[in-house]
């Protein structure tokens, strides 16, 4: 967060997870140059290039996609989330040198436009096992353009956070075509069952981990919360919120983060407005809410950003009776103060 | 076939022709009327912008054309 735009938001965290994310990716480019030219050594220095760049992409988007689930099912996962960013960036340069060199090898040596070539190479588009597969790798690599070159909080800001996750949400679009671009490769011009073995386990562990993941924010959004005569809803009481951390209830279908710090109770909307990150997922950094997602902030007791940012989020009443903290379900406009509850010491 | 994928690429042709116009106006002086943050921002950072706004010149577009205050 800062009055300008920077670059890239580096903090030490980040640059060591960019250094690991660098350095395993050239581990992965060497490890395959050198089993390729172990078990195949006729295999051509262009051959090489094109399969290693492409699969490192593809095993790179695994990582990405299953980091979302992942973090949700367990919190240990979630410093990876806060890098996903670069990782996602990384996988489309990796993307597109593979792409890049596969027109320049199948489609730059001739008379034809290169984009007119790779559409036109291969006319079969009725046939499904001989359809074109390149064109699908072509609109994955577009969508990955897409995302990758939007990944800076200025787009975020203007094209409006709304059209940004729906943008970025055609990963999920992107990942269709990767997987029928290299299915249909492998089927048409290679049979090594390793390729299609791995892009199957890939599909079950993406996709057993989404279904996991909502499973369990699906078990949240319906668990009964009792009511008291008042309408105060009960949701647990305070040994089961961790100090500095909250805990996420649902109430009339708005997630809720109820938050514990310095023998007080404080509760807000759970959604950061910055890219819809989980705050309750997130802890108090130096009196802050603190998004577990890109690090925004937000003060417990008001849901605003400490000045000079100006986001808000709303706020929500507490009360403690017993040991057991109660909410009133009805919100308080985004921003508004709201007296912290205080935790009787026993 | 043939006739759908010419017209298929000329559209993004000038979709992306149009986007580069646009990029070079937008990041030293359009996106300052929407982003007070881009007054302070440095050249280097505006190109590292340019593939975006290429990408989705027409949510900017509108957003210059027509500035909300912010």
């Amino acid at each position: 967060m800062g009055l300008n735009y920077q670059f890239v938001l580096w903090n030490k965290h980040k640059k060591m997870y960019d250094k690991i994310i660098v350095l395993s990716m050239l581990l992965y480019l060497i490890l395959f140059a050198v089993v390729t030219l172990v078990f195949n050594s006729e295999t051509s220095i262009e051959t090489l290039i094109l399969r290693a760049f492409g699969s490192l992409a593809i095993v790179l988007l695994h990582i990405i996609l299953v980091i979302g689930p992942l973090s949700r099912l367990n919190t240990n996962f979630l410093p990876i989330l806060y890098n996903r960013r670069h990782l996602g960036v990384s996988m489309f340069i990796t993307a597109l040198i593979h792409g890049g060199f596969a027109l320049i090898q199948f489609h730059a040596l001739g008379n034809t436009n290169v984009f007119y070539s790779l559409f036109t190479s291969n006319l079969d588009y009725n046939s499904f096992t001989n359809f074109p597969f390149q064109v699908l790798g072509f609109f994955a690599l577009l969508i990955l353009f897409a995302m990758a070159s939007t990944s800076h909080d200025f787009f975020l800001k203007n094209l409006s956070p709304t059209v940004w996750k729906r943008l970025h949400m055609l990963v999920y679009l992107a990942y269709a075509l990767i997987i029928g671009h290299v299915f249909l490769g492998a089927f048409q011009q290679e049979t090594s069952p390793f390729t299609i073995g791995f892009l199957s386990v890939g599909f079950i562990v993406v996709g057993s981990l989404h279904l996991i993941s909502s499973f369990r924010e699906a078990k949240i959004d319906k668990s009964i919360i009792d009511k008291d005569a008042q309408g105060w809803l009960k949701v647990c009481t305070i040994d089961e919120i961790d100090d500095d951390r909250a805990k996420i209830f649902t109430v009339q279908n708005e997630r809720i983060a109820v938050f514990k710090y310095d023998g007080k109770l404080s509760a807000v909307h759970n959604v950061c407005k910055h890219q819809g990150g989980p705050l309750g997922e997130g802890k108090i950094i130096d009196g802050c809410i603190t998004c577990p997602w890109h690090g925004y902030q937000y003060l417990p007791h008001n849901g605003q950003s400490p000045p000079p940012f100006t986001e808000k989020v709303a706020t929500y009443e507490l009360k403690l009776l017993e040991n057991i903290i109660y909410i009133n379900p009805k919100a308080f406009e985004e921003g508004t103060e709201v007296e912290p509850t205080q935790i009787q010491k026993t | 076939m043939k006739l759908i994928i010419a017209i298929f690429l000329g559209v993004l042709g000038i979709y992306c022709a149009v986007g580069v116009l646009f990029g070079f106006y937008f990041i030293f002086f359009g996106a300052e009327k929407i982003d007070p943050f881009m007054k302070e921002t440095k050249k280097g950072v505006r190109l590292l912008l340019f593939p975006g706004i290429v990408a989705t010149w027409p949510f900017l577009i509108k957003n210059v054309v027509n500035p909300k205050t912010k």
